[in-house]
């Protein structure tokens, strides 16, 4: 998984990264998540990787903006 | 007709691709359509090419890794890659089922219009559940994310064009998006949904958006 330059920051913030490890501590823990290939993450892996804020982290950290974006840009399915 | 398909198996993303392409495999079989089945270490670049060359496919359906120029098979090797031999999809329609190609890879190959190409513009991020890694099928969390991917690929081989099949798979992203977020019953929904609502966003349909088997 290739970051770019011009990709937000997201865990940088603090509030965001609160939020997507609160997000990610309701999961079961045998809940595992793909990202390509990067491989395959379980829940407290994930946790760790938005704890350390390295791009596994900020990829869910995207993911999970996006969706809330989408929310105020009142985008419906 | 027949179609080629590329499904690594070396870790567990790929594993689980491959399981739900094999799905798609079986569905082409009872209509008829002659698979050339490109599996594990089978899926490299010298076989992909020559049956390509050989066969001269109208469908190609790439499992795997890939990143904005390129996709690849079996233990991560390149299969296609921008300027080296992308031209061979031209002509023809791909879905690639894999992440980020359809940033780069899919604009290249599409830049005659007479080719397709349908992939994700980002990571194909997906859901699974650690107690199912070896029955990929059986996995609840990751079904959804098999429906509406492998509704592109059933699409097209009823005939519908690209453009159709895209929809379709997108229309199959929101049903499971709907039904996962109006019962959220299930910790995990939340979560799943999102990460549904991600890949489709990225899908990308590109070139000849008309095209159809």
């Amino acid at each position: 998984m290739e970051k770019e330059n011009n990709k937000e920051n997201f865990l940088a913030d603090e509030e965001v990264r609160k939020l997507v490890i609160a997000r990610l501590k309701v999961l079961s823990p045998d809940t595992i998540i793909s990202l390509g290939s990067e491989g395959g993450f379980s829940r407290d892996e994930l946790v760790k990787d938005v704890e350390e804020g390295n791009k596994v982290g900020e990829k869910l950290a995207e993911v999970q903006m996006e969706w809330l974006r989408s929310f105020k840009e009142n985008i419906t399915v | 007709m027949n179609f080629i398909v590329t499904r690594p198996e070396h870790d567990m993303t790929t594993k689980y691709l491959s399981a739900w392409a094999g799905e798609i495999i079986g569905l082409a079989e009872i209509k008829k359509i002659r698979v050339i089945d490109l599996r594990r270490v089978k899926a490299n670049q010298n076989d992909l090419i020559g049956r390509i060359k050989k066969l001269d496919p109208k469908l190609i359906f790439l499992n795997g890794h890939g990143s904005d120029d390129c996709i690849s098979g079996h233990d991560n090797k390149i299969l296609i890659k921008v300027g080296y031999n992308h031209q061979i999809l031209q002509k023809r329609i791909t879905y690639a089922l894999s992440c980020n190609s359809g940033k780069i890879l899919g604009q290249k190959v599409t830049e005659d219009n007479t080719s397709t190409y349908i992939g994700y513009s980002d990571e194909f991020i997906f859901v699974g559940d650690s107690n199912y890694i070896t029955r990929p099928l059986e996995d609840p969390k990751a079904e959804p994310f098999k429906e509406s991917s492998n509704q592109l690929m059933v699409s097209l081989l009823k005939g519908n064009s690209a453009k159709e099949a895209s929809e379709r798979s997108k229309d199959k992203f929101k049903d499971n998006i709907r039904k996962l977020t109006s019962s959220l019953a299930d910790i995990n929904s939340l979560q799943i949904a999102q990460c549904l609502w991600w890949d489709m966003r990225h899908q990308v349909c590109l070139g000849n958006i008309e095209a159809k088997l």
